[in-house]
Parts: structure tokens; C-alpha cells; sequence
């Protein structure tokens, strides 16, 4: 029933509307299919990225898939901490002290460890904020943390283009503009530090940008 | 589905949309067998990827223009709205700050498809040149940010002219009045320009790659070369003077126009050139595969459109 929902809201009307009006155009989708459960990390530019990853979701999939969405600006209230975890499928976390434990006690490294050991998957922004339209800003190392605790589940870098302009940070009204999400291969079993796979996780995403046509 | 009986009784329109799929057939059966004799031919890839968006595009079009005329304008406006889009995305010119000022230009297409689908002269000659015009670069003055506004005052309109106006008279073809003793109508001559220009296109392509060896313009576009524009010109010409059936014009004088309208086609193909050097670009997008973007298949359409338009109107409806 939840799938089918989100696939319906995700899948056929969100994506619908992002073909025809906004113009996104997405690349090398069969990387998806590769893989079963995954930590898809993209840089972050606007509220559209969410809804154009979780628009190519699969029905099978999509209610396993969480994004990841800041507990303090989603979940600031009771209500709009429910519509996030209801409409968005999201995993709420608290960005600003990574080692400190929420009022559950759990922290969110913890959090998303619980999540992706439930065999679900994520969408994680690790660069924790939208910032300044279509720049790309260096990524936390929460990212390299989670993957060095669960080294089976693949990660799997996504570029996004041009959602920093059709819908910025701080700004109501969404205009067409030409947007590209471009998947890259599943990345599997990084070793290192977290400090040292969050940079090649940065770097894989980085080198995804080549392909956006300009 | 009146529209599509009217359709198969009229027997011109009939047979250049059969001349459009043969085309079609035998250029796919061509690449095929050639295929089939040089399989590791790369240039031939690329040819077959064109033909294949061809065939979309041509299928696209053939039925946007015979099943409904509400069809048609729906399509060609989502037709301007994409190449401006297009367009928008990919100008440096534009800053982030106009992005309220966007939505005007996005709001004028259906205006200016309505007053094309209402059959309102005037209006919709005036709309965009006159009133958008000033609209814009007021919207732009109201927002208060003047440093480098100059640029985007002009950037916005023009923009519009090209995307917006020039597209628009494409579907202004079909609300054009009847004129007796001419069968095809507005489609016809729909037909008539989209044809000659596409095979324009192809021409000068074509002889282009067969003799090209003078460029026109190496600064801009290093492919475009005299033989091919001439080759072009000339076959589009007698392409044009053999389907004159399909316009209310004299023989002599759809020569003339087509003979112009190649002319046109090559302006704005050269336009959309220059203006992809400005920005480091190859192609405009790549929405269509082996063409490029929207843009650079409608390029030459949104040069030759208000051009034909304007000839035809003036020799055979201001009578």
C-alpha cells in the first residue's frame, strides 16, 4: 500500500511534471537496477533533488528508500516532522551534532546504521545543507562513517544539475529550467578512514559532473 | 476525428506525408544495407541515430497537424516552451536574479498561442514585439538590481522573438482564412514550410559532408561550407517549385519563396551557431539523440517560420 502511494505521488505525478514542465533529463538510470540496497549520495542544491531521486525509485523499492532530512528545519514541529516521514519517506536526523545522541538516544550514524541493517536503503546529501545554488560544497564525513560500518551495502554517486537554478535555496517559486541527474556505478567495500572514503565518495560524485552537456 | 476524413480526402496532404515516411523508409533501408557492407562504420552510427529521431520527430509532427488543430497549437506551444527553455538554461547572460522575471517570458507563450489559435492578427503580431518588449525589461527595472540589467534587458526579448514569436507562426499558418479553390489550406502549407526547411537542412548537411571544401564561416561553424549552402539552396528551391500544390502560390512564385525560405534556414542556423560559441557549447542539449538539443533542430524552423509567413501572407491573403 505505502509503495504504491509513494510510487504513484513519486514515480507518475512528480515525475510527470518534472519532465514536461521543469525539463529534468536523467542519465545512466540502469545503475539503479544494479544494485539492491544502497547509500545514493548526491551533492544538494534544492528541495527538487529529493523528489527527482525518489522519482525514478522502483515500486519494489521506493518504501525502503529514505532520504535523509535535517530534524531540526523538517521536524522543528510535531506536524511537519509527521508529513516529512509521511509524504518524503524520511529518515529525520540531527545535523548539527553528530555525536551527540537525540532525545532517543540515538545519534544519527546510529540511526542510518539501523536503518541500512534493516536491508532499507538511503538518499543522504552529505554535504548537509542546499548552500549557494549549484555549488558544490566539501561533504561531511558522516557519509564515510556509515559506509565504513556496513562495507557490503554499495554506495552510489549521483550528480545533480541545474536544480539550484529551477528551484534555490530561499526561493517559493519553482521555474522550468533544463536539470540533469546523472548516476554513476555503484562504488562497493571502501577501505580506509571514514575521513579518506568520504573523500573518494566526494571525488566520484565530482567526476560525475563531466557529463552533464554544456 | 472530422479533421482527420477531411484529411484523407484531401489528396495532397495525402501524398507528401506518404513523400515524408518514404523518405524516411528508404534513407533507414540505405543506412541498413550500408551497414550491413561497413559494420564498423562510426560515421554511420550517427546517421542512424538521426534517422532514427527523424522518424520520431516526423511522427510527432504529422500527427500533431492532422488529428485536431487544438492538438496542433498545444504542441507547438510545448514546442516553444522547450526550445526556451533550452535556451534559458544554457545563456550565461541571465542572472540568478531574474528568475521572477522568467516566468513572464514563460506566461507570454500561452497568450501568444491563444491570440495564434483565435486567428487575431494584429494582436498577435504585436504582442510579443511591442508588449513583451516592454513588459521585461520594466519587470527587470522594477527588481531594483541595475548592475549588468542592460544585458539581461536585452537577452529576455530576444529571446522570446526567437522561441516564442518566430515558432508561434508556424501554428498562425493553420488559423489563416480560406481562400477558395485551395484545397490543402494552413496545413498545407504547415506542411509545405516544415518540409522544405528540414530538407534544407539535410541538404546542406548532406553536400556539405559530399563537396564541402570552402567554409563560410570557419569562426563560427567550421562544417558549414559554400558547396553545401548552395547545394542546398538549389535543391530546396526545385523541392519547393515541385510541391507549390500545396500553397496558393504560382510555381514562379514558391520558387521564389523557397529559394528565400533556404536562405532563412541557413540565418538561423548560422544565429543559434554563434550563439552556442558564445557559451562554449557544442550543442544546445541533448534532448534529441544525433541532433543535439531542441534548439538545434529548430533552429533554421524558428528563422524560416515568421519569414514564409510573411511572404505568403502578403502575396496570396492581402488580396
Amino acid at each position: 500500500m505505502r509503495s504504491l502511494f509513494l510510487w504513484t505521488l513519486y514515480g507518475i505525478i512528480l515525475r510527470s511534471l518534472l519532465h514536461l514542465f521543469v525539463g529534468i533529463r536523467y542519465r545512466n538510470i540502469t545503475a539503479l537496477k544494479k544494485v539492491k540496497q544502497f547509500v545514493l549520495v548526491a551533492n544538494h542544491n534544492s528541495h527538487l533533488d529529493t523528489v527527482a531521486l525518489m522519482a525514478v525509485m522502483p515500486l519494489n523499492k521506493i518504501a525502503k528508500v529514505h532520504p535523509i532530512a535535517a530534524g531540526d528545519y523538517f521536524g522543528d514541529t510535531k506536524r511537519k516532522s509527521r508529513l516529512t516521514k509521511f509524504f518524503v519517506n524520511a529518515l529525520l536526523i540531527r545535523r548539527s551534532s553528530a555525536s551527540k545522541e537525540d532525545e532517543a538516544g540515538r545519534n544519527p550514524i546510529r540511526l542510518m546504521h539501523e536503518t541500512l541493517k534493516r536491508g532499507h536503503s538511503i538518499i543522504l546529501f552529505p554535504e548537509g545543507s542546499r548552500g549557494e545554488p549549484e555549488k558544490m560544497q566539501s561533504f561531511k564525513k558522516g557519509i564515510g562513517e556509515v559506509l565504513k560500518l556496513l562495507p557490503d551495502v554499495p554506495c552510489l554517486p549521483v550528480f545533480l544539475s541545474g536544480m539550484g537554478r529551477a528551484l534555490p535555496k530561499g526561493e517559493k517559486l519553482l521555474i522550468p529550467y533544463d536539470c540533469y541527474v546523472i548516476f554513476g556505478e555503484p562504488i562497493y567495500a571502501l577501505d580506509g578512514t571514514a575521513e579518506e572514503i568520504t573523500l573518494r565518495i566526494e571525488e566520484a560524485v565530482l567526476k560525475l559532473k563531466d557529463q552533464v552537456p554544456s | 476525428m472530422l479533421s482527420l476524413e477531411k484529411f484523407h480526402e484531401n489528396e495532397e496532404l495525402f501524398l507528401v506525408v506518404g513523400l515524408i515516411f518514404g523518405i524516411l523508409i528508404f534513407a533507414t533501408t540505405l543506412f541498413f544495407i550500408w551497414g550491413l557492407l561497413q559494420p564498423l562504420n562510426k560515421g554511420l552510427a550517427e546517421l542512424k541515430e538521426r534517422t532514427n529521431s527523424w522518424w520520431i520527430m516526423a511522427i510527432i509532427f504529422v500527427s500533431a497537424t492532422v488529428l485536431h488543430p487544438v492538438i496542433s497549437f498545444i504542441a507547438f506551444a510545448l514546442l516553444s516552451f522547450a526550445a526556451l527553455r533550452e535556451l534559458i538554461s544554457i545563456s550565461k547572460n541571465i542572472r540568478p536574479g531574474d528568475r521572477n522575471v522568467l516566468i513572464w517570458c514563460y506566461l507570454s507563450i500561452p497568450v501568444q498561442y491563444f491570440l495564434a489559435y483565435q486567428g487575431w492578427y494584429s494582436a498577435f503580431l504585436a504582442f510579443i514585439p511591442v508588449f513583451m518588449f516592454l513588459w521585461i525589461p520594466f519587470m527587470l527595472a522594477v527588481k531594483g538590481d541595475t548592475h549588468d540589467i542592460t544585458r539581461s534587458m536585452s537577452v529576455l526579448p530576444t529571446q522570446l522573438m526567437f522561441c516564442v514569436f518566430g515558432i508561434s507562426h508556424l501554428a498562425y499558418l493553420l488559423s489563416l482564412p480560406e481562400i477558395e479553390g485551395f484545397e490543402p489550406g494552413g496545413k498545407g502549407l504547415l506542411l509545405f514550410l516544415v518540409f522544405i526547411t528540414e530538407m534544407n537542412d539535410v541538404f546542406q548537411f548532406t553536400f556539405g559532408k559530399l563537396f564541402g571544401r570552402h567554409k563560410i564561416i570557419p569562426k563560427i561553424s567550421p562544417n558549414k561550407t559554400w558547396e553545401g549552402f548552395i547545394g542546398g539552396v538549389v535543391t530546396t528551391t526545385i523541392v519547393g517549385y515541385s510541391l507549390s500544390f500545396l500553397t496558393p502560390l504560382t510555381g514562379l512564385q514558391a520558387m521564389g519563396v523557397s529559394f528565400i525560405v533556404a536562405c532563412f534556414g541557413f540565418v538561423g542556423d548560422v544565429l543559434v551557431s554563434a550563439a552556442k560559441r558564445d557559451m562554449g557549447l557544442k550543442d544546445t542539449g541533448d534532448a534529441i539523440p544525433g541532433h543535439g538539443g531542441i534548439l538545434d533542430r529548430v533552429d533554421s524552423l524558428a528563422a524560416t517560420a515568421p519569414v514564409f509567413f510573411h511572404l505568403v501572407y502578403n502575396i496570396a491573403y492581402n488580396g
